[in-house]
C-alpha cells in the first residue's frame, strides 16, 4: 500500500512537472514575442538577435518535454483525462515551438526594418502583440485549470486578432500606393503582422486542444461538428 | 474495558478454585480409601478370629449365621485350597483357592489381605483370610469378603459436598470478581473518558480520581502531561502568532513552498504587489502562479543547490513590477524541506534612482547651456567682436540674458531645496484668493496679451480666506498662470476658476494648450521634467515651476491635481486647505 501510494504520488508529480513545462514554455514563447516586438518598437537589433539566440533554449525544451510525455505514454499508461492531457501536451509542444519560430521571424524582419528609416510609428502592432501574448496566457491558463470557459475566450479572441492585421493592411497599402520606395519596409511589417496573426492562431488551436481535452470533443475543425451532430 | 478486565479476574478466581478442588480431591479420596478400607479389614479380621475359635465343623454350621452378621461371604479352605464351605456359592462348583493372593499371604504371615475387582458383582471386593491352625500346622484357611461399595459410597457423599463447596465459591466469586473489576476498572474508566475528550477537543479540567493506588499516579502523571502539552500549545500558538502577525504586517511579501513545491502560504504584502492580478495562488506552483521564466530559473537554481539565491526580477508588462526575489529553504524535518521566498517591491526604489540620476544629468545640463552661450560669446568678443560696438553690445545683451536665465535656475534651485530643508519661514495669515489672483493676472497680462491670450476670471468674490503666506502664493499662482499663457497657442483662453468644499478651497487654472500626454500627468511635478524636451527651453522655463508649486502647495498643507487631454488642455488644481470655524 505504501508502495502504491508513493508511485501515484510520483506519477502525480511527473505530471505536474509537464504542467509546469508548458507553462515556462509558453511563458518563453510570450517573452520571445515582447522582445522582439519591443526591438521593433524600440528599433534595437540587439534585442532581436537575443530573440534568435533564446529560441534554442525554446526548442531544446520542447524536445525534452514531448520525451517527457511519450515516457509516461509508455511507462504509465495513462487512462481517461490523464491519457488526453498527455497527447494534448505533446501536441501543444508543437504549437508552442512554431509559436517560438514565428517570434524569431519576426525579430529577423525587425532587424531588417531597424536597418531602413521608421516607415511610421507602431501603434496597432504592439498592441495587437499584447493580445496576442494574452491568447497565449490565457490557453495555457484554460489547459492548467481546465477552464472551458476560458479556452472559448482565447477563440473569441482571435477575431480581433484577425481584423487588427486587417486594418494594418489595408493601412500599408495607403502608404504603398503613396511611395513606392515604402514598398519594401511596407511588406516587412505586413509580415510582421502576419506572423502575429498566425501565433493567435496556434494559441487557438490550443485553445481547441484544450476543449477535446476537457469535453473529449473535437472542434478544431467544422467536420469534426458535423460528425459528432450525426452520430448524436 | 470493564468486561475484559471481570473476565480476566472471573478466569483467575475460577482457575484457583478449581485447583485447590482437584488438590483437595487428590489428597481426600486417596485417604478416604486407605482409613475405610483399613477399617473394614479390621472388622473382617476379627470376624474372621471369632470364627476360627470355633471347630471346623461348627464353622461349617456357623458360616451363614456369621455372614450374615459381618455381611461378608465366608468361605473355608482346607490346606490343599479346597473349599470345603462357602456362605454363598454351592462348593462343588468352585475351584481351588490356593494361589489367591490372600490365602498365599496369610500361608506366610498367617494372615492376608487382598483388594480385587470381582467380574462376578461388578465392584472391588476387600478379601481377609487368616489361616486355621492346629499347633504349628496349617489346617485350612477362613477367608472373608466384602464389597467395598460403602467406600464408594462414602467418597461419593463426600464428593458431593465438595462439588457443592464448589458451586458456593464459584458464585462468590463471580460477585466478587464482578466487584472487584468494577472497583478496579472505575478510575480507568474515567481516565478513558477523560483522554477521549481530550482527544475530541472538548475543553477539560483537571482529572480527578476518588482512589489512592497506582492509578491515581497514572492520572496526576495524565493531569501534569496534559498541563505540559497545553502550555506547550500556547507557547506554539504564541509563537505562530507572533510570526503571523510579522508575516502579515511586514512589507515584504513573503510565500512559501511546500514539500511538493506548491504555493502553501502568501502574506498580506505579496497579495498587495500582486494586486489580485494572479488571483488565488495557493495550492499552485510557482511557474502557474506567476509565469515568470525568471522566477522560474532562480528557483530551479536554488533547488539544485540549495544554497540561498537572490534576484532581480520583472513581473507583469504593462504595469511592470520590480521584485527583489531572495529563495531560501525552511528548516524542518531534514526530509520534508519548505521553500521561501521573499519578495522586495523595488518598483519605486528603482524609479527614485532613475529621477535622482536623471536630476543629475538635467541639472548639468541646464547649467552648461546658457554658460556654453556665455563663454561662447565672451570668446567671440576677445577674439575682436569688442571693436565694434553695436556687435559687443547685441553679444552682451544675450550673455546677460544667458546670466540671469542661470540666475533664475540657481534661485528656483535653491528655494526648492529650501523647501525639502524647511528653511524657508512663512508668514502664514488669512488671504483671500480671489485678491491674490487679481494680483497675479495683473502680472501676467502683458505676456498674454502678446499672444492674444484672453484670461477669463471666474472667481467668486465670496470665498473664504485661506491660510497662506501672501508671497509664496503669489509665487506658485505666477508659476502655474505662467505655464497656461506658455502653453497656450496664440489666441488661446485661460479660464480661472475656484470652488469651496468643506475641507478645501480649489482654484483651478484651466487652458486650451497643448496638454500633456496622459501617462506622463504623474511626472510633472519632478524636477526639470519636461514633456516636450526641446519646446519648452525655449519658451524660457527652468523646468522647476511645477515642481516648485508642487513643493508649496504641501508646505501650505494642500495639493496640486492636474487633468490633462492630449492636445486640448490642461486643468490644474491648487488645493487649500480650510480651517475649520
Amino acid at each position: 500500500m505504501e508502495e502504491r501510494r508513493h508511485t501515484s504520488s510520483h506519477y502525480e508529480m511527473e505530471l505536474q512537472e509537464i504542467k509546469d513545462g508548458l507553462i515556462y514554455l509558453g511563458a518563453l514563447t510570450e517573452k520571445a514575442i515582447q522582445t522582439a516586438m519591443q526591438s521593433l518598437t524600440e528599433r534595437n537589433s540587439d534585442l532581436a538577435h537575443r530573440v534568435i539566440k533564446d529560441d534554442d533554449e525554446i526548442d531544446k525544451l520542447d524536445s525534452e518535454l514531448e520525451e517527457r510525455c511519450i515516457r509516461i505514454l509508455a511507462l504509465r499508461q495513462p487512462t481517461a483525462i490523464d491519457l488526453r492531457f498527455i497527447t494534448t501536451a505533446i501536441k501543444i509542444t508543437g504549437h508552442l515551438e512554431r509559436i517560438g519560430d514565428m517570434a524569431v521571424n519576426i525579430a529577423e524582419k525587425a532587424i531588417q526594418l531597424n536597418e531602413e528609416p521608421q516607415l511610421k510609428s507602431y501603434i496597432d502592432l504592439p498592441r495587437m502583440a499584447n493580445i496576442v501574448g494574452e491568447m497565449i496566457k490565457n490557453s495555457l491558463d484554460a489547459l492548467i485549470r481546465n477552464d472551458l470557459e476560458l479556452a472559448e475566450k482565447v477563440r473569441q479572441t482571435e477575431q480581433i486578432v484577425d481584423d487588427f492585421n486587417e486594418q494594418i493592411f489595408r493601412e500599408l497599402l495607403t502608404f504603398m500606393m503613396e511611395n513606392s520606395k515604402s514598398i519594401h519596409r511596407a511588406l516587412l511589417i505586413m509580415q510582421v503582422s502576419k506572423n502575429l496573426e498566425r501565433i493567435a492562431d496556434h494559441a487557438k488551436g490550443i485553445a481547441d486542444m484544450v476543449t477535446y481535452m476537457v469535453t473529449g470533443e473535437c472542434v478544431r475543425h467544422q467536420t469534426c461538428t458535423l460528425n459528432e451532430k450525426e452520430k448524436a | 474495558m470493564k468486561r475484559n478486565l471481570f473476565l480476566k479476574i472471573l478466569f483467575s478466581y475460577l482457575v484457583i478454585v478449581s485447583l485447590s478442588f482437584f488438590i483437595l480431591d487428590l489428597l481426600i479420596k486417596n485417604e478416604i480409601k486407605k482409613v475405610m478400607t483399613g477399617k473394614i479389614e479390621a472388622e473382617l479380621l476379627t470376624y474372621a478370629e471369632l470364627l476360627n475359635l470355633n471347630s471346623a465343623q461348627k464353622m461349617s454350621d456357623q458360616l451363614k449365621q456369621i455372614a450374615r452378621i459381618s455381611s461378608s461371604r465366608v468361605t473355608l479352605v482346607d490346606a490343599q485350597g479346597k473349599v470345603f464351605a462357602d456362605s454363598e456359592k454351592d462348593i462343588a462348583k468352585m475351584e481351588n483357592h490356593l494361589n489367591r493372593p490372600e490365602l498365599q499371604e496369610a500361608k506366610l504371615r498367617g494372615k492376608g489381605k487382598s483388594i480385587r475387582f470381582s467380574s462376578s458383582i461388578g465392584i472391588d471386593m476387600l478379601y481377609v483370610a487368616i489361616t486355621i491352625k492346629e499347633g504349628s500346622e496349617i489346617k485350612g484357611y477362613v477367608r472373608l469378603a466384602r464389597p467395598l461399595d460403602d467406600v464408594q459410597s462414602m467418597i461419593e457423599k463426600v464428593y458431593q459436598s465438595i462439588f457443592l463447596a464448589m458451586m458456593i465459591v464459584t458464585v462468590i466469586a463471580l460477585v466478587i470478581a464482578l466487584i472487584f473489576s468494577y472497583r478496579l476498572s472505575a478510575p480507568i474508566r474515567a481516565m478513558e473518558r477523560f483522554t477521549e475528550r481530550l482527544r475530541q477537543g472538548h475543553p477539560v479540567g483537571t482529572l480527578l480520581l476518588e482512589t489512592a493506588d497506582e492509578t491515581k499516579k497514572l492520572a496526576d502523571n495524565i493531569n501534569y502531561l496534559l498541563d505540559e502539552l497545553q502550555s506547550q500549545i500556547r507557547l506554539a500558538n504564541e509563537e505562530k502568532s507572533k510570526l503571523m502577525t510579522a508575516f502579515t504586517s511586514m512589507t515584504e511579501g513573503v510565500l512559501i513552498l511546500n514539500t511538493e513545491d506548491k504555493i502553501e502560504f502568501v502574506n498580506q504584502a505579496l497579495s498587495n504587489i500582486l494586486s489580485e492580478q494572479y488571483g488565488d495562488i495557493n495550492g499552485k506552483t510557482l511557474m502557474e502562479a506567476f509565469r515568470s521564466v525568471d522566477l522560474q530559473k532562480a528557483f530551479l537554481e536554488f533547488k539544485e543547490t540549495r544554497i540561498n539565491v537572490s534576484r532581480e526580477i520583472t513581473l507583469g508588462n504593462i504595469e511592470p513590477v520590480i521584485l527583489n526575489v531572495s529563495i531560501s529553504a525552511v528548516q524542518g524535518h531534514p526530509e520534508e524541506e519548505k521553500t521561501m521566498i521573499v519578495f522586495h517591491d523595488v518598483t519605486r526604489l528603482k524609479k527614485l534612482e532613475k529621477i535622482r540620476i536623471d536630476f543629475v544629468a538635467n541639472v548639468t545640463h541646464e547649467i552648461r547651456t546658457p554658460l556654453t552661450a556665455i563663454i561662447g560669446y565672451l570668446e567671440t568678443i576677445k577674439a575682436g567682436a569688442i571693436n565694434n560696438i553695436n556687435e559687443t553690445k547685441k553679444f552682451i545683451d544675450i550673455i546677460l540674458k544667458q546670466a540671469e536665465r542661470l540666475n533664475r535656475l540657481v534661485e528656483d534651485l535653491l528655494t526648492i531645496s529650501k523647501i525639502e530643508l524647511n528653511e524657508i519661514r512663512f508668514n502664514f495669515e488669512n488671504v483671500f484668493l480671489s485678491d491674490a489672483v487679481t494680483n497675479v493676472i495683473s502680472i501676467v497680462e502683458k505676456k498674454a496679451t502678446s499672444k492674444k491670450i484672453t484670461i477669463e476670471n471666474n472667481m467668486p468674490e465670496k470665498l473664504r480666506p485661506v491660510r497662506a503666506d501672501r508671497d509664496r502664493l503669489t509665487q506658485i499662482l505666477v508659476n502655474v498662470l505662467d505655464n497656461a499663457v506658455k502653453f497656450t497657442p496664440e489666441s488661446g483662453k485661460v479660464i480661472i476658476a475656484a470652488d469651496e468644499t468643506d475641507a478645501h478651497s480649489v482654484v483651478s487654472i484651466i487652458d486650451t494648450g497643448i496638454g500633456v500626454p496622459k501617462d506622463e500627468i504623474q511626472r510633472l511635478g519632478e524636477r526639470f521634467y519636461r514633456v516636450d524636451k526641446t519646446r519648452s527651453r525655449d519658451l524660457g522655463g527652468t523646468g522647476l515651476g511645477l515642481s516648485i508649486v508642487k513643493h508649496l502647495m504641501i508646505a501650505h498643507g494642500g495639493r496640486m491635481e492636474i487633468e490633462s487631454q492630449f492636445g486640448r488642455g490642461t486643468k490644474v488644481s491648487l488645493f487649500f486647505p480650510l480651517h475649520k470655524v
